[in-house]
């Protein structure tokens, strides 16, 4: 025992050596995400704010109907903020959305005024977009076409109704005033069409804003990945000193327990050293949490201890994959394919949500997605026991892995 | 004192390493096995020394057999492996540290094996910057800990220097004087000046020879067998 207790404190004291080196790049890894972050959401911001979609119209523009419709559009309708429809000649179109100066090009076939005044309804206006990427945008577009084209095609059946109606009345002198006005009652339904509903979007990832979401899980990931800080302290330059250890009576388990307590060591005094002050640095607050907000501090240091048994679950699992790797390099990049392929399909990158079922299952059994369950539970206020018995599990099949790998390695020949 | 082993087997899947190994030593003895890479050498030293597990066999020293208590080895037994076991961040003085009390360490430092084997010259050097020399004598060092009756030691000699070669078999000719066992795995002819008995292992059984300073008989025995 006091063998083992002395190779531990032989490790602490390399551990304590790679301390200041990894809370260096530690801070610089942070300093380079907050200045990268805060660039990213000013970019945002300001390209939101000025951003406005060119779609380009070619075709059969000539009919008055339609360039009014699309005066009405630029110059009466909310959209004028969002999207401006240029006319432009086929040519000029195909060369600038080629150049991606366009959003998307619609396409008016000839006589399609025509068409729908007679109810013929055989032309179709063709939306060509720049971006075909398939989801929620490209199904509302869909379904606002399949909108306007029952709505035109409506009103038009309402007003042949209705000259029919005044004609077999004898108020044929009615007809044109009447249709002028059921139009314009048409285009103002348009127009209105703000007033039926409002879209609300909560942006919520896991009953977390997004923002909370992305934060926590920026944590995770970074805690994920600490073994590439850490990966000195695996260096073992060959079998012999495990060799070595054994024959003077410190066994593979006792090995592998001095070494990950020193590792967790250092990742924990890398994590709680460098985050309050962080945390403090940016204001006492972190800026941009809604559940946070105007509340200072309190919850982020109230969230850090959440973060520890995470930290020494993914500890075990980042000292396993160096014990499993052959040569330093081959552990780097285990760790990283593993941290980076486990974030992802845990939902680090992108809310769970949006991946299918089974996938999402997959990802939540992983330890990335238990121990994300874990730090969301925590930061709403309660950690179900089945989220600590997940934690705990992943740590002790590491401990486990890991002391056979040591004792396989003792025992190679 | 002596120790006795005993029809020591190991085979590693279905390969057999290790035959029925036996042989026997005296105190103040040094016995030197011999054969070519892959014949088992650090196979038997390694199970000798607790460090792997054989498939049978005994170990017997002062009429105790040692792998059936195995935790009695580190007591008994200083095993140098091939390579160096040390910490390469740490210096001499954190590695001994590790096994050594403060007091034993500033003792065996000033009159005891630690001051014969000279690791106070770099006491304060950093292993990484150490050379091949110098690790040797701080693995011996950490060995030699609970002072033991038998050092076994796998290729002592191997990658070093003629002087280094010298300091580390002096240290052992004092080591044996004193009452000790060595037994070591070694390719180098001048170490088997050193000892009194040498063996060559070949396909799991080992075979006395008697070298008689012909190091040139010895390698053509070894290329083409007894």
């Amino acid at each position: 025992m006091r063998q083992t207790t002395a190779y531990f404190l032989a490790q602490l004291k390399r551990a304590a050596r790679l301390l200041p080196g990894q809370i260096f790049v530690e801070a610089v890894v942070c300093v380079c995400a907050g200045v990268l972050a805060f660039l990213l959401i000013a970019q945002g911001a300001d390209a939101a704010a000025g951003k406005r979609y060119r779609i380009g119209m070619v075709g059969d523009l000539s009919d008055s109907y339609l360039g009014f419709g699309i005066v009405a559009v630029q110059e009466m309708d909310d959209s004028r903020f969002m999207i401006e429809l240029v006319p432009m000649s086929e040519q000029e179109a195909e060369s600038a959305f080629r150049r991606g100066e366009l959003y998307a090009v619609m396409r008016v076939p000839e006589g399609l005024l025509e068409s729908i005044v007679y109810g013929e309804n055989d032309k179709y206006v063709t939306y060509t977009a720049a971006q075909g990427q398939q989801g929620l945008g490209t199904m509302v577009m869909g379904e606002i076409t399949d909108l306007a084209s029952t709505l035109v095609t409506c009103s038009q059946s309402a007003i042949y109704a209705m000259q029919r109606v005044l004609a077999d009345a004898g108020r044929g002198e009615e007809i044109g005033r009447e249709t002028d006005k059921l139009n314009l009652s048409l285009i103002q339904m348009v127009l209105d069409r703000g007033e039926f509903g409002e879209v609300e979007v909560l942006g919520y990832g896991d009953g977390l804003s997004l923002e909370l979401y992305y934060f926590c899980n920026m944590i995770l990931l970074f805690l994920l990945l600490a073994g590439l800080l850490n990966s000195a302290l695996f260096v073992h330059g060959n079998n012999a000193f495990p060799c070595f250890l054994k024959a003077r009576g410190v066994g593979a388990f006792w090995q592998v327990l001095g070494e990950y307590l020193a590792y967790l060591l250092l990742v924990l005094a890398g994590l709680f050293v460098l985050c309050p002050v962080l945390c403090f640095g940016l204001g006492r607050e972190l800026p941009g949490i809604p559940e946070w907000s105007g509340m200072g501090a309190a919850p982020f240091l109230a969230f850090l201890p959440c973060l520890i048994p995470v930290a020494v679950m993914f500890a075990a699992m980042q000292f396993f994959l160096f014990e499993a790797a052959e040569g330093i390099v081959n552990g780097i990049l285990l760790q990283l394919i593993c941290g980076i392929g486990m974030g992802y399909l845990s939902g680090y990158f992108y809310p769970s949500a949006f991946f299918p079922e089974t996938m999402r299952a997959f990802g939540e059994a992983l330890p990335s997605g238990a121990a994300a369950r874990l730090v969301q539970a925590g930061v709403l206020g309660k950690i179900p026991a089945a989220s600590w018995a997940a934690v705990f599990g992943w740590l002790a099949v590491f401990l486990t892995l890991t002391v056979a790998v040591r004792r396989w390695r003792i025992g190679k020949r | 004192m002596q120790i006795e082993v005993t029809g020591i087997r190991k085979a590693y899947s279905r390969k057999r390493v290790l035959t029925d190994i036996s042989f026997s030593m005296e105190s103040g003895s040094c016995t030197a096995i011999l054969g070519s890479n892959g014949s088992g050498k650090s196979t038997l030293l390694s199970i000798l020394a607790g460090v792997r597990r054989g498939d049978g066999g005994s170990f017997l020293y002062q009429g105790t057999d040692l792998l059936r208590h195995p935790r009695l080895i580190p007591q008994v037994l200083g095993y140098v492996p091939q390579g160096e076991p040390l910490m390469e961040e740490l210096n001499a003085w954190d590695n001994l540290r590790m096994w050594y009390d403060r007091e034993t360490l500033e003792r065996e430092l000033a009159e005891g094996a630690l001051k014969l084997l000279g690791i106070g010259d770099f006491l304060k050097t950093p292993v990484r910057k150490m050379s091949g020399g110098m690790k040797k004598r701080l693995s011996i060092g950490c060995a030699v800990v609970s002072h033991p009756g038998i050092l076994v030691l796998d290729e002592p000699s191997a990658a070093l220097d003629p002087v280094c070669k010298e300091n580390i078999r002096s240290y052992l000719d004092i080591y044996r004087k004193d009452g000790g066992i060595v037994l070591m795995a070694t390719h180098d002819a001048q170490d088997l000046e050193l000892c009194n008995a040498c063996y060559i292992l070949r396909e799991g059984t080992l075979h006395p020879y008697p070298y008689d300073g012909d190091f040139h008989r010895l390698a053509k025995e070894l290329r083409e067998g007894i």
